[in-house]
């Protein structure tokens, strides 16, 4: 933002006009208290996690088979795991992991919906049917079965093939709002001007389109975060995420399962850990829906 | 056989479905007192976790489905808990000292009678034309999942009804359970003859046997049921009980939840970590069955690299002395204890069971040991607390098969432990249907020897060639040219060889014990394998469910006839 | 109208085709394969693996194995399951009996659910009753489908022991109805709690939103009772939009719920598929595959035939 403001002039009406619009999504996300509390919650959850060799004194490989089992107490806040480590530390370092899935799995699909959309909406003629083709045909595959397909494809996932995996399932939302909103913007006047004062493609994508097609973009990203750790949470439970010693909170949750009798604490931290940060995300997708795109229509994967 | 392709096959899908595979450990299950006098009809409910896709015994390989046919399918013989031959359907054991078993030359015959008036469940007579067409259609059929043994026949004669003669090519050795058990099974040539297609007739989920029962419902992902069958040999003194379900359950999770509220009368399979939960309830009994299969880390001794040479030698675990010290420092009885509860005993041998059981003791647990094993050999502590020797480091990858719960488990101790002792271990798991594929295309890292360390279990049947000859003979090490031996840590001693290779050709006890003994000395001495222990077969059930009787060659539900109800 | 059904009709045909060579290609450049469930068995030969994949065709080129199939597939002969050697289309037609058995009333305890819930949230926008909903849809939204059901069978079934653990019914009473019910519970649950909140979240939006209107205000002006007015016209007007929506969730009904059944241990769809996945099971998945991407490609268009069917406005062009 800070570029555009500095240059008045030439281009004064559009970026006028976007300046006002984020003030005024951002007097009206503030005014969402769910989702500032959200924010607080989010930020903390990921600093802990960040920080987690500072926070924790526990190493979360190290086993310690004197100690498996142990209940909630002063000393392992959440108790001990199957192999005697704190499911405390376990949590913060599976948090780096789940909570990095997340986000990487969106930037991998915003960036290749953004683009899908982008060259979709401005070039349109064939190049937007092929495109369109191809995103009607990933809408048409049930999500999770190709999940799972994947999921034994590349069996014994590292992070990274998740956050590929999880990333070019989920793209394609992204690519239809981009479009409708290169479709509708470039006929507007400021892009017509921008035209005929001889701005290329590339300045017209960069500079025009893309600044005022970010909200919408801003929104599916934020709630695409949620559903990426819910992806992976799912798939690790089914045996087919990241493969253990690397804690995720979905592979914690497997772990869990067959313990359920002699240790119950270990499948509900976990899961409290992924309610919390999905919960806390989806309040700031919606403060942000609120405030940046009021009406937009949620459809969600079934599940 | 038999239970070896059960064994594997349970671990090779456990691995890859949601559940953990089947394990061994230490206790015994409680055998109902002798003079009770058994309780007629009733339906005993069995909880199992997986669904057999599958009921026809040629073409199952699943684990579950002789859970379910053990109750429906019969041999020739079968094996007693103490790993005797006795015969089900046949009149006695051929032997060479009987005269059933004739050795000629190279090859061998074996005579079978079959018990006079049997009958098959919708009761036409069994006569000795079924076990010839059970060779045949063995053979012709292309789906089949296997044909050991089967294709060491060179033919079939049948004298009479009752009588069947046996050519086979060579002196196999495993013969009495050629025709025996559940998979194979004999099987009904009235009925399946003139099928051009045995897979797409109803025997592939209500197969026709001599048992005790007879499959009455297949409720595909639901429930099997079987009923009692009038035509069996026992009847109408047995079975007692009318009816068994068989019913799917999501997880052994499950199973258990529904074994304790007394939903189910029994369940198959549940791991380790699962018993202490049913121990301490007064109203079940856990059956651990100690079974031939025995979980073991097999190290590599030449080069980690694809198609590998024999002669070369692994940078690390080429040296004997660095495969001593991660011996030494591998705390089987604690990981017994902890991880297994105790369910298990310390590995000894690829043989833990039966005639040929080899139970000399690997060294314990000494980490103070391994430490000054490999500081005299040369590998000296660098900053980081890994040693290095010649400017090689010892850090090593550690691979099983990814999704098994309790192989994860095990694994991540071990890393810590060899770190203690300055060997860096990476984990490097991958699924099952690839690190068991057992086929070079399948990219199976023993077989190209692409691994270092690598943990799994194998099974021998109750004749132990087949497992040792192809596993620790030199000519059996996979290569490029050759990718079908099994001696993945390329494990080459001529002593060893030697013995091997007399065992195999001879049928007298005593000497192939011996024999092979001297081969499995030999292989520890080379420090190739830590034996990490021995597993149980591990099921539950009601107190109320009485009868049942242990037996370390069979399943659970081996003696189903003797079952019954009783509050 | 009648033209435009005909031409998306049409447009679906190469959609399909492409979708089944995508799918096709998927299941077999996976590794494993169908015959990895037989090669951990030490019995199991080089020979033996090179017969299955004769009996099973897998030994022809890709191309021709896929004519084959796409050729037997549209004369309605689906092949043979590689595990359990079955008709696929018997084995589809035992499961989906018991998907849409259990779909199916979470479809409609959804609706039941959602439209009254919903309803009243965008008549008393803001009371605290809206608030509690909001609050609960989040949660509900933001809880894995596995873990809600984990928590269920622990609070439900193994604390309290009021309902059953899983499966369909109890061995022996299949006819009893009372049993099959308590069966249905905790799964139809796990399934509505999570799927409700949507719907609900979908009608408060879209009934503020007519709420608002024109001829609200001028049907208020008339004088009728608040009562009428939300029933009659902001429903009516607000349902529009959610019947596009449950029209969508109509694929749902075959492809059922791959957790849900997984961990209830429901034998419906998502296990024959779950279980065909993890066996490579080609000719089942292929099969499930096929008729799912169909299904849902119908479901748009009659989701989008509906939406113009029901608002004017919409012109078919």
């Amino acid at each position: 933002m800070a570029d555009i403001a500095l240059k008045p002039g030439a281009l004064a009406a559009p970026v006028a006009k976007p300046r006002s619009q984020w003030r005024l999504a951002a007097e009206r996300f503030m005014a969402h208290r769910l989702a500032l509390v959200s924010i607080f919650v989010l930020v903390a959850l990921a600093l802990l996690a960040a920080a987690a060799p500072l926070v924790s004194p526990y190493d979360p490989e190290r086993t310690r088979l004197l100690d498996i089992y142990e209940p909630p107490s002063p000393v392992h806040p959440f108790g001990t795991d199957s192999l005697g480590r704190d499911l405390a530390t376990r949590i913060l370092y599976g948090g780096r992991v789940s909570l990095a899935v997340g986000f990487l799995a969106v930037t991998v699909a915003i960036s290749f919906g953004t683009f899908v959309g982008m060259v979709a909406g401005y070039y349109g003629r064939w190049i937007d049917s092929v495109l369109m083709r191809l995103v009607d045909m990933m809408y048409s595959f049930p999500r999770l079965f190709l999940l799972i397909l994947f999921g034994v494809f590349f069996k014994g996932m590292t992070v990274t093939v998740v956050v590929i995996v999880l990333g070019l399932l989920s793209w394609m939302t992204t690519s239809r709002l981009v479009r409708a909103q290169f479709l509708s913007l470039k006929e507007r006047e400021f892009v017509v001007a921008a035209r005929m004062i001889g701005a290329g493609d590339r300045r017209i994508i960069l500079r025009h389109l893309l600044p005022n097609s970010l909200a919408p973009i801003i929104v599916a990203a934020t709630l695409g975060v949620a559903s990426a750790i819910i992806s992976e949470s799912t798939l690790s439970f089914l045996g087919l995420g990241i493969q253990p010693p690397t804690p995720s909170w979905g592979n914690m949750l497997r772990d869990a399962t067959s313990d359920m009798d002699k240790a119950p604490w270990l499948a509900v931290f976990p899961g409290l850990a992924i309610f919390l940060a999905v919960v806390s995300i989806n309040f700031i997708g919606d403060g942000l829906r609120d405030a940046l795109d009021p009406r937009h229509v949620q459809r969600r994967e079934g599940a | 056989m038999k239970r070896a392709l059960a064994l594997i096959s349970a671990l090779a899908f456990a691995a890859s479905a949601c559940a953990p595979a089947p394990t061994g450990g230490g206790a015994t299950g409680a055998p109902t007192g002798p003079a009770e006098a058994p309780v007629r009809g009733g339906t005993a409910i069995v909880a199992i976790w997986q669904e057999p896709s599958t009921l026809a015994p040629h073409y199952a390989n699943q684990t579950v489905t002789d859970i379910v046919n053990y109750g429906v399918l019969e041999g020739l013989a079968e094996t007693t808990n103490e790993g005797e031959y006795v015969p089900t359907l046949a009149t006695r054991i051929p032997t060479v000292g009987n005269g059933g078993a004739v050795v000629k030359g190279t090859k061998l015959d074996v005579t079978w009678e079959l018990k006079p008036g049997l009958k098959w469940s919708d009761g036409a007579p069994v006569t000795s034309a079924d076990i010839k067409f059970t060779w045949e259609i063995t053979m012709k059929d292309p789906k089949v999942n296997n044909r050991t043994g089967f294709s060491e026949i060179e033919s079939i004669d049948t004298p009479n009804e009752l009588t069947a003669v046996v050519h086979y090519k060579s002196i196999y050795a495993p013969y009495p359970l050629n025709f025996g058990g559940t998979s194979p099974a004999l099987m009904p040539k009235h009925l399946l003859e003139k099928e051009a297609d045995i897979s797409k007739t109803e025997y592939v989920r209500k197969p026709i046997g001599t048992g005790p029962f007879k499959v009455a419902d297949f409720k595909a992902g639901d429930s099997i049921t079987l009923e009692k069958n009038p035509n069996y040999r026992g009847a109408p003194d047995k079975p007692y009980l009318d009816k068994i379900v068989f019913k799917s359950v999501p997880s052994s999770e499950v199973a258990i939840a529904q074994l304790k509220a007394g939903e189910v009368h029994a369940m198959w399979n549940l791991t380790e970590s699962q018993t202490p939960e049913v121990e301490k309830e007064p109203k079940l009994a856990l059956q651990a069955v100690p079974g031939p299969s025995v979980e073991r880390m097999e190290l590599n001794t030449a080069k980690n690299e694809e198609f590998t040479d024999p002669n070369s030698v692994h940078p690390v675990l080429g040296d004997i002395e660095v495969r001593k010290a991660i011996l030494y420092a591998t705390p089987k009885q604690q990981l017994i204890d902890k991880l297994l509860f105790g369910k298990g005993k310390p590995g000894t041998s690829p043989v833990s069971q039966g005639w040929a059981a080899y139970r000399e003791p690997q060294e314990a647990y000494d980490q103070k040991k391994a430490n000054e094993t490999l500081d005299k050999a040369g590998w000296a502590k660098g900053g980081d607390g890994i040693r290095s020797k010649g400017g090689v480091r010892a850090s090593l990858t550690l691979a099983t098969t990814s999704g098994n719960q309790l192989r994860e488990r095990v694994q991540q101790v071990l890393v810590d432990e060899y770190k203690a002792i300055g060997i860096e271990v990476k984990i490097q798991n991958q699924p099952s249907s690839v690190i068991l594929s057992g086929s070079c295309t399948g990219k199976d890292p023993r077989k190209l020897g692409t691994f270092d360390m690598l943990i799994y279990a194998s099974s021998p049947g109750i004749d132990p060639h087949s497992t040792i000859f192809p596993r620790y003979h030199s000519k059996n090490i996979p290569t490029r040219a050759d990718c079908s031996g099994q001696n993945y840590t390329r494990f080459k001693d001529p002593v060893a060889d030697k013995a091997i290779e007399e065992a195999g050709a001879t049928l007298d006890q005593d000497k192939r014990k011996q024999a092979y003994a001297t081969a499995m000395k030999q292989l520890n001495a080379a420090y190739v394998i830590v034996w990490l222990y021995d597993r149980q077969d591990l099921d539950a059930r009601s107190v109320e469910l009485r009868g049942w009787k242990a037996n370390t060659w069979q399943r659970f539900t081996w003696n189903t006839e003797d079952w019954y109800l009783k509050k | 109208m009648g033209r435009y059904v005909v031409r998306r009709l049409i447009q679906a045909l190469p959609l399909l085709f492409a979708i089944s060579v995508v799918s096709f290609a998927i299941l077999k450049f996976t590794p494993g394969g169908p015959l990895a469930a037989y090669e951990g068995n030490p019995d199991f030969t080089e020979a033996d693996r090179l017969r299955l994949e004769k009996a099973f065709g897998l030994d022809q080129p890709l191309p021709v194995q896929y004519l084959a199939w796409i050729g037997n597939f549209l004369r309605l002969d689906w092949g043979y399951s590689f595990a359990s050697h079955q008709p696929v289309l018997q084995l589809i037609g035992e499961r989906l009996p018991n998907t849409i058995y259990l779909m199916g009333t979470v479809f409609v305890v959804v609706l039941l659910l959602a439209i009254p819930i919903g309803v009243m949230t965008a008549v008393k926008q803001y009371s605290v009753f809206d608030h509690a909903v909001t609050g609960a849809t989040f949660a509900f939204l933001s809880t894995p489908t596995f873990w809600l059901g984990l928590l269920l069978i622990i609070v439900f079934g193994l604390q309290l022991r009021w309902l059953p653990l899983g499966g369909m019914s109890t061995p022996g009473l299949e006819q009893d109805i009372g049993d099959r019910v308590r069966h249905l519970i905790l799964p139809v649950m796990t399934l509505s709690l999570v799927q409700v909140g949507g719907h609900v979240r979908y009608l408060r939006a879209s009934m503020l939103e007519t709420i608002g209107q024109d001829f609200m205000r001028t049907a208020r002006a008339k004088g009728l009772s608040e009562r009428v007015l939300v029933l009659r016209h902001a429903l009516k007007n607000a349902a529009i939009p959610l019947v596009t929506i449950v029209a969508l969730d109509l694929p749902e009904l075959f492809v059922g719920a791959l957790v849900t059944e997984q961990i209830f241990g429901w034998p419906g769809m998502g296990r024959l598929f779950w279980d065909a996945a993890t066996r490579s099971d080609y000719p089942v998945l292929q099969g499930i595959l096929a008729v799912s991407s169909t299904l849902i490609v119908l479901s748009n268009l009659v989701a989008d035939v509906l939406y113009g069917y029901l608002d004017p406005r919409i012109r078919f062009s």
